[in-house]
């Protein structure tokens, strides 16, 4: 079939902004509440917002009286900026990404014992959704969790474990791998509680010995690694995922 | 305020260490910088390097550029070379490593931004450090590459500056609070029985000693374990060596009447991790802490501004936080 001429296909791709409904119209939506009355007034001071956002001809299509004071709204506006897609780099986790069943074998092949992998939604976090999503035997979306792997014992703590908790379960079961999960993250909490358990780690002379592994909707790789683990997942990652980077990180590093 | 100037004849190393993320490190480092030149301080310039920044290293979105002045020396890995805007001199090529690559040691020779790192390994910093000094630096500043305390470990620096601010609190008495909190656990008193410190130095076990006698528990981690520690103290335990990490889980379970006699000996400050609260309720029991070092505070720099969206006033900020901490230098770093 011949290559189709489309729209899609003449994008400049170092000159990338919002699509409406045509090419580079830079339609953006925003949405947000301003602490003012519901009003003409209140309209007006979120159009001038959005336009000092850089958004060109603002447009309040829907406004509402939140009570006390408080109004929400809708504003649509042009953006003039671009950005040069073709710079983008982003860090990865650079990590051959094995199935359930290559993930098997490599431990049979490379580690010859069982691997431990002690996980827990930490601090404040009370929901157990993403470490559940990863470890638990059925896993998620057809994924199966690391408990249905053959050569992993993978122990979930739950939710709201304290970070000195996981690292005393960690090292009462010589873990080689430590998961933490962090769900809900209002007032970058999770921030404060992630860097907490480097430092314990750090504190007690245990952070060569694991892999640190943090996963959770606001987690990047990058945002892992700066906090000082050795890798970050974030949404639309499973089990497979941090198994593989386990193991082989446990064979490159030589923690077998 | 000539600061630098008067702390280069007490220390060689400062390091800048943040007590929060956007707590004001980099505006202090980029501050004592501007002084430097003005006061005509030969700066040397470098920052504790991580394996785990490389990549963040070299798309520059982790460490921010340090705009530099004539004269500064400063550690610049040799694939960062290239991308430094400022006119550099290399003076020597050390035998140190970063995560990405060897250090130089360069002269800069017009001013510019430069992407400074420097050995991945503490050893390697002292040593560094030297050879920066004999290029002709007169005091070294070291950039804390995360914001986090425990590089304010006595082995990497001299002295640090402490940089605090808005971010930590809303609340203006808290903020002092917690600094001041910090400034004191840095300051605790370190253990002077020579004995005890002969006997805990090197130790990696929590170590219960007392009567000249010492003893080793048999438990790879304090952590969750204040029970066995409990039963480790007798009448004649004089000191508890904690190695690792005191969190109140390494105390909970020990019996406040074993407090009055026994001191609790740390490393150094920052392996504690007690909120302030925690520590007050401790030390209400007669909890009493040593360390095998403390960490000197040069000054605490402070500023008002938070990122999300709030800021103190000036003066009242600097005023409470002078009460706070008497004994220490505050320096304003954005009204200067």
């Amino acid at each position: 079939m011949a290559a189709v001429s489309t729209e899609i296909s003449k994008v400049d791709l170092t000159k990338v902004k919002p699509y409406g409904d045509t090419m580079n119209d830079g339609m953006v939506e925003t949405a947000f509440t301003l602490p003012v009355p519901y009003g003409e007034e209140a309209s007006e001071a979120a159009k001038q917002l959005v336009k000092k956002m850089g958004l060109d001809e603002p447009a309040v299509v829907y406004s509402h009286d939140m009570g006390g004071g408080y109004t929400f709204f809708v504003v649509y506006g042009k953006c003039q900026h671009t950005v040069d897609f073709t710079s983008i780099k982003v860090t990865k986790v650079e990590v051959e990404i094995m199935d359930r069943l290559e993930c098997q074998k490599f431990i049979e092949e490379n580690i010859k014992r069982d691997v431990v992998i002690v996980g827990a939604s930490t601090g404040t976090d009370a929901h157990t959704v993403g470490i559940d999503a990863i470890m638990n035997m059925k896993g998620f979306h057809g994924h199966y969790g690391l408990e249905r792997y053959k050569g992993i014992e993978a122990v979930n703590m739950g939710s709201q474990v304290p970070n000195e908790a996981v690292i005393a379960k960690a090292v009462e079961l010589k873990a080689d791998a430590i998961l933490v999960s962090q769900t809900v993250t209002q007032k970058d909490v999770h921030i404060a509680n992630l860097t907490n358990m480097v430092e314990l780690l750090e504190a007690e002379g245990l952070r060569d010995k694991v892999i640190l592994v943090c996963g959770g909707p606001r987690i990047s790789h990058e945002l892992a690694q700066e906090l000082g683990y050795d890798a970050g997942f974030g949404p639309h990652s499973y089990a497979e995922h941090v198994a593989s980077f386990v193991l082989t990180e446990m064979v490159k590093r030589e923690l077998k | 305020m000539a600061i630098l100037s008067s702390l280069k004849n007490e220390y060689r190393t400062l390091s800048v260490v943040g007590m929060a993320k956007n707590a004001g490190k980099t505006t202090t480092l980029n501050y004592l910088i501007e002084e430097a030149a003005d006061e005509c301080v030969t700066l040397g310039v470098t920052s504790t390097g991580r394996d785990g920044e490389s990549v963040d290293l070299v798309t520059g979105t982790e460490k921010p550029k340090v705009y530099l002045y004539p004269g500064t020396i400063v550690s610049v890995p040799t694939s960062l070379f290239e991308s430094a805007s400022a006119g550099l001199e290399i003076l020597r090529m050390t035998k140190y490593h970063t995560s990405i690559g060897p250090v130089m040691i360069c002269r800069v020779v017009d001013s510019g931004y430069v992407q400074v790192a420097g050995p991945v390994l503490t050893s390697d910093h002292k040593l560094m450090y030297g050879e920066m000094m004999s290029c002709g630096a007169e005091i070294i500043l070291i950039d804390g590459a995360v914001d986090r305390k425990s590089i304010a470990a006595p082995e990497t620096s001299d002295a640090i500056i402490l940089a605090t601010g808005a971010v930590l609190s809303r609340n203006m008495k808290k903020v002092a609070e917690e600094t001041a909190y910090l400034a004191g656990l840095y300051g605790l008193p370190e253990l002077d029985d020579e004995w005890a410190v002969e006997s805990f130095k090197g130790c990696s076990k929590i170590t219960v000693a007392g009567k000249g006698k010492t003893c080793g528990l048999d438990i790879e981690t304090g952590l969750d374990a204040s029970g066995t520690i409990d039963d480790a103290i007798d009448e004649d335990t004089e000191y508890v060596y904690i190695p690792g990490a005191l969190t109140s889980s390494v105390v909970r379970n020990i019996h406040p009447k074993k407090f009055s006699h026994v001191t609790f000996v740390m490393k150094n400050p920052t392996k504690i991790f007690l909120s302030f609260a925690e520590w007050q309720r401790l030390v209400k029991k007669g909890f009493v802490a040593k360390v095998l070092k403390n960490i000197k505070i040069a000054a605490i720099s402070v500023n008002p501004v938070s990122p999300e969206g709030y800021s103190f006033q000036h003066e009242n900020l600097i005023e409470i936080m002078e009460k706070a901490v008497p004994h220490i230098r505050i320096i304003d770093v954005k009204l200067q």
